[in-house]
């Protein structure tokens, strides 16, 4: 009975041997390019790619949207070679950690491809001297006032929270200025460098000089003059950027840091407001902002799948195109990294405006700086500790400050070397 | 029926079904096999025989019943767990992630450096005499050549087609690839160096450029090291995943692999204190957390139980409003909640007046966490409390009131001990999934906030699982290997408190 | 009678308050849904306007395939529902009635393996999966058939551990007299424990399918195309991604994902109560 089971099942299975290595998948061509995208650009870029696909020729382009910014994170994080994209389109401070890890392969470009762009975006994506992708969207913040609160653009930091003052009750403000894009560390440096911590410092031939910072006692005291009631928060700054949005639309909040990607909700929404950078103690003077580039960068893998000149003729012909930029944010409507792209007829006012208050008081975003952890913690981390740590615990302003400039000193002096 | 379970169809049934998943998996195995998933298909091929082996023999009852259950947990918790047990002996973080021999080869393509002026020109792939050439135009100075591996060749200009760019795209005995060509060279061309002068050559940088670059880093296989061959400066193999100069242990080449370093990952947790101290701290609030939601979540519960135990007017609608809670997905509440506990927008704030920065504050953010699970808790203790207290022999409360006990003593003296006994399984199992919630964790606070100007990585409402999750996914050096050994940690500290807790209840009793 | 009008009292007392406590949040949720600024409005607790908007949304805009994700949810949770309760009551019935080696050592290990911090394992199952699609793209990373393999993997654990409470609940008569009657072990499974356990195990199946339904970490990360998404991982987008806040599709949403649950869970409401403390009653 047995030896009859074994011979049933036997001859079945030989049979499926059999079958399965006629139907032995064989190694898929490799003249696809693989593109991961958050769950905003992904869209997009499928339908760019969709109107247009022959950017590469003898290749097909297919973009992978992920359902979040972090999903797409999680996944590159865990992906090897076996799944993992030939590009992938991300934020800046994904290249020192990519590189580090061997996820992100080095690109060289051409004297005619550089050219189209800003020098100091490829700051933001070089690591140790090396390139690893090209420019695609600038990222900014730019500071919005509601048109039918305030009439005229605020000159200084002061006036805004005289403002404040004068009208909270009246008007039944929650806050006089919150940040509603780019979260209490990237967004509101804007409003750190207006009170006088800059995160590195330049000098007046735009280098950036080591070994000094901020002055902890002048930024500590402006905080205590125009953000501190005593030791308590005067109202005007909120520590978090939770609900800044909705009051800034509610008309609750008269000043807002926004990100230039989400201008088109504002929009949207029908809100008159003007676009500007964030004032300054001083009449005349600004806080700087962070400008920064997410890119298209090169993974390793794409030499593993065999495209690796491919990808490279991607992100040259595609991504560091005039025409495929002009093209990409006509959806996406961010503004374009390449000059020729800038220029275009087709980029909103919106997108120029932004354009426009980053070069009044943007400084590039510099990732070996940021996010160094040497001093104890990144810049990243360390920033929004301070407003919660002075805003909401109560902690001395000034002292807090010193800690503060030690951090980021610290983190300046350990990214040195990474430039 | 059991004449059909027991007869010739039932057996020739079992046997096709049997073949025809053999089949599948033989399929599977062989196409693993071919891809070089040897593991993998180790583990198929065992699989085919295992079940063979069940199913067609009687070896052993009992294992017909586990076999598939066995095979889902070995492949998907099993395997895993041992791949984590294994990584906590690595050093195995950002920047030591790949492999060796992966490592090697991305030293040596990062060991390609472009000539410091810039060159680059105009390139067209194709074949010269029958070898791999490009077809270089270095447009400024109108000047052409071609290039293998082997030679340089100027050309003539006066022999070369030009497109519209000034670009040649044809010379005498050079045959340009197709646009279908391309695809299948990238993989052959990608890799050459194309002859230029000296030590520098042509590398390709997509198919329409080449770059003038040399080879300053050089892999000696004889010894395992890499050699800078501008300098000469020689790196060895550091032993915890990178090449570095014997002179200096911070001058690493990048990427590195990820190196065995046994043990150190566990000692770092006792005895480095940005590590341990954290830690320490974690530990303290998951057990605070873990317990006071057990607490809470059973107490009112159990309040519930005990004032739905009379059959009152609208019990119905009442018991049906309160499991709602535990009926919706939890994702949503979880979300919704933290809308709620917004300082300036929240509904919390908005309904009592106040203006608590609720996930700011380290003390209001906790009391906001084991709010949230208690909504989200109670309703599974109202119904196994009110389910358990019918269970409680009604006899035993007569006998007591008879006696001459008053309520409150019933409850105190005979009730509630009842129900402890009855429940404390489901105690501890509740206890021992809150101090893995890490939903709750990361949807709600996120563990934060955190005092970073202080030095601190875990927030305050960071439970373990989630500080774990931070350091092995979450910040911008992401430590597998240490979180690996955390979660070792855990999983000891968590398995010996459910099984001393189990043991007490004696439910392992009837297994012995 | 005043005595038992006062005890009656506070009985409604703790009842109405509870539940006022229980229906907070989700009233906000309802209201939300029908509002069309997108924000949470928790501010007013009085609806300030009814607008179809968000629902519109979820069917109409061709980037929100909202049915998909609800077909994709309904079919991942209810398969891993019926294998897993199928596998797992096969184990926890061996456990249970089956007289072999090891037996207690395998309990054991069984609630080890449950216990560890599965969340870690996150990398090693995609790795493992990853390798899957480059010999058998139909069931690796990135489809549903591979995700519900990794769910039926991890729910072994939970599932064989919480049905052999409800298994040795069971009185072991019957399947005894199926034994003396000559059936063997494998016939009294299906024959004798299956029909009688049905409604334990359709308890499980549901508890197994809600679980599976709220599941977003593993399934944000193996269902990347945006028609294979699940309900989970398609509203957390609403309000989880980088750049957007919007709750409004997201409350619509998340009520029209719960209405099926909570009617199931309602009218199962009885023998969910008896299946919950038969795992523990027995003791």
């Amino acid at each position: 009975m047995n030896t009859k089971r074994f011979g049933f099942a036997g001859v079945i299975a030989a049979a499926a041997l059999a079958v399965s290595t006629l139907v032995a998948p064989s190694a898929s061509a490799a003249t696809e390019i693989v593109v991961w995208a958050d769950e905003s650009r992904g869209p997009n870029l499928t339908k760019v790619i969709a109107a247009k696909g022959d950017w590469v020729p003898g290749y097909t382009i297919k973009i992978v949207t992920f359902s979040s910014f972090d999903a797409l994170k999680e996944a590159f994080d865990k992906a090897t070679d076996a799944s993992g994209p030939d590009v992938v389109v991300a934020a800046n401070d994904w290249v020192p950690s990519g590189a580090k890890s061997g996820k992100l392969a080095p690109i060289v470009l051409t004297a005619a491809v550089k050219a189209r762009f800003n020098q100091t975006q490829f700051l933001d994506l070089t690591y140790k001297g090396k390139l690893y992708g090209v420019p695609v969207d600038i990222n900014n913040v730019a500071m919005i006032y509601n048109t039918k609160l305030v009439s005229s653009a605020p000159t200084s930091f002061g006036e805004m929270v005289n403002y404040y003052k004068a009208n909270k009750a009246s008007k039944g403000l929650k806050a006089g200025l919150c940040i509603a894009g780019g979260g209490m560390s990237w967004g509101a440096h804007s409003v750190f460098s207006a009170l006088g911590a800059n995160a590195y410092q330049f000098n007046s031939r735009n280098k950036i000089v080591y070994g000094r910072t901020f002055s902890a006692v002048t930024f500590g005291k402006n905080v205590r003059t125009y953000l501190l009631d005593g030791k308590k928060s005067n109202g005007f700054f909120p520590a978090t950027d939770t609900g800044c949005k909705d009051n800034f639309l509610a008309g609750t909040v008269p000043f807002a840091v926004i990100g230039n990607w989400e201008w088109k909700d504002y929009v949207a929404k029908g809100f008159t407001m003007n676009l500007m950078p964030v004032p300054g103690v001083v009449a005349g003077t600004y806080g700087h902002m962070f400008g920064s580039v997410s890119g298209a960068l090169l993974t390793t893998f794409a030499e593993k799948h065999g495209v690796e000149a491919g990808a490279k003729s991607l992100l040259t012909n595609f991504f560091a195109s005039t025409d495929g930029q002009v093209r990409y944010q006509a959806l996406e409507l961010r503004p374009p990294a390449e000059k020729g792209a800038q220029a275009d007829a087709s980029v909103s006012a919106g997108q120029r405006g932004f354009g426009s208050a980053a070069s009044l008081a943007g400084i590039p975003q510099i990732g070996a700086f940021l996010n160094s952890n040497k001093g104890g913690a990144n810049y990243w981390d360390s920033a929004p500790a301070y407003w919660t740590a002075v805003l909401i615990d109560g902690k001395n302003a000034v002292s807090e400050a010193s800690k503060l400039a030690a951090i980021w000193r610290a983190n300046v002096e350990a990214g040195k070397g990474d430039l | 029926m059991m004449y059909f379970l027991r007869g010739k169809v039932a057996f020739t049934l079992k046997i096709i079904v049997i073949s025809l998943i053999s089949a599948i998996l033989l399929m599977l195995t062989q196409s693993a096999f071919a891809q070089r998933e040897y593991v993998i298909a180790a583990f198929l091929g065992l699989t085919v025989l295992v079940l063979a082996l069940t199913y067609l023999t009687k070896i052993s009852i009992p294992l017909k019943f586990f076999i598939p259950g066995i095979l889902l947990l070995t492949a998907f918790v099993i395997g895993p767990i041992l791949y984590t047990v294994t990584m906590s002996g690595f050093n195995y973080k950002t920047g030591n992630i790949i492999s060796k021999e992966e490592a090697i080869l991305q030293i040596k393509a990062r060991g390609i450096e472009a000539d410091p002026s810039g060159i680059s020109f105009d390139i067209k792939l194709g074949r010269f005499d029958g070898t791999e050439a490009i077809l270089v135009s270095d447009i400024a100075n109108l000047k052409y050549f071609i290039s293998t591996t082997s030679s340089r060749v100027a050309i003539d200009p006066r022999e070369v087609t030009l497109n519209e760019y000034g670009v040649a795209i044809s010379a005498p005995n050079f045959k340009a690839l197709t646009d279908s060509e391309l695809a299948n060279a990238d993989k052959s061309y990608s890799k050459r160096h194309f002859i230029y002068e000296g030590e520098y050559f042509i590398a390709l940088e997509g198919f329409e450029a080449g770059v003038v670059s040399r080879q300053v880093l050089e892999y000696v296989p004889s010894t395992d090291q890499f050699k800078n061959l501008v300098n000469g400066k020689l790196y060895s193999d550091n032993g915890r995943g990178n090449y570095s100069l014997p002179s200096d242990a911070t001058a690493i080449l990048e990427p590195g692999w990820r190196a065995p370093i046994w043990f150190e990952n566990y000692s770092k947790i006792f005895t480095d204190p940005r590590v341990r101290e954290p830690l320490v701290r974690v530990f303290i609030w998951t057990i605070v957390f873990a317990t006071a939601t057990v607490l809470t979540t059973f107490a009112l519960g159990l309040l519930l139980a005990l004032a739905l135990n009379k059959p009152i007017r609208g019990r119905r609608i009442y018991r049906s409003i309160l499991v709602l809670p535990y009926a919706m997905p939890s994702v949503m509440s979880i979300l919704i909640w933290g809308g709620m506990f917004n300082t300036e927008f929240g509904a919390i704030n908005a309904l009592f007046g106040t203006d608590i920065a609720w996930f700011s504050d380290p003390n209001f953010a906790r009391l906001a966490v084991i709010l949230v699970n208690l909504w989200l808790g109670f309703p599974y203790f109202y119904l196994i409390s009110s389910g358990s207290l019918q269970a409680i022999p009604s006899e035993l409360l007569e006998a007591a009131a008879i006696d001459g006990a008053n309520s409150r003593q019933i409850f105190r003296k005979i009730t509630l001990p009842l129900l402890l006994q009855i429940l404390s399984p489901l105690l501890i199992a509740s206890f021992a999934f809150n101090f893995n919630n890490f939903n709750l964790i990361f949807l709600l606070t996120g563990g934060g906030p955190r005092n970073e100007l202080d030095g601190e990585i875990a927030g305050a409402t960071d439970i373990l699982i989630s500080y774990t999750y931070k350091i092995a996914f979450g910040s911008s050096t992401q430590d597998l290997g240490l979180a690996s050994a955390i979660s070792l940690i855990i999983f000891i500290l968590v398995a010996s408190i459910s099984l001393y807790g189990l043991r007490k209840s004696k439910v392992l009793e009837s297994f012995s | 009678m005043k005595k038992w009008l006062m005890q009656d009292s506070w009985r409604h007392l703790i009842g109405i308050s509870i539940s006022l406590f229980a229906l907070f949040p989700l009233y906000l949720v309802v209201i939300s849904s029908f509002a069309s600024s997108g924000s949470l409005q928790l501010t007013s607790f009085v609806p300030k306007e009814i607008s179809f908007k968000n629902y519109q949304l979820l069917f109409n805009n061709p980037a929100i395939p909202y049915l998909t994700w609800a077909k994709n949810s309904l079919v991942i949770a209810g398969s891993v529902a019926v294998l897993s309760v199928i596998i797992g009551s096969a184990s926890a019935f061996a456990f249970s009635r089956l007289a072999f080696k090891g037996r207690k050592t395998g309990i054991q290990l069984l609630l080890l393996v449950q216990m560890f911090p599965a969340i870690l394992a996150i990398s090693a199952v995609y790795v493992i999966m990853e390798r899957v699609y480059k010999f058998a793209p139909e069931i690796g990373l990135g489809t549903q058939p591979g995700l519900l393999l990794v769910y039926l993997g991890g729910a072994m654990g939970v599932n064989i551990w919480l049905l052999k409470g409800f298994v040795d609940s069971i009185p072991a008569e019957l399947d005894e007299a199926a034994k003396i009657d000559g059936a063997s072990a494998v016939q009294t499974f299906w024959l004798i424990f299956v029909p009688l356990a049905a409604p334990v195990l359709a308890v499980v199946a549901l508890l197994s399918f809600i679980g599976t339904f709220n599941e977003f970490i593993l399934a944000r990360l193996f269902l990347v195309d945006m028609e294979n998404r699940t309900i989970a991982v398609g509203l957390q987008q609403f309000i989880g991604g980088q750049y957007s806040q919007n709750w409004g599709p997201f409350a619509a949403g998340s009520i029209l994902a719960s209405i099926p649950i909570v009617i199931i869970f309602l009218s199962l409401q009885k023998y969910i109560v008896s299946g919950l403390t038969a795992g523990s009653v027995k003791g």
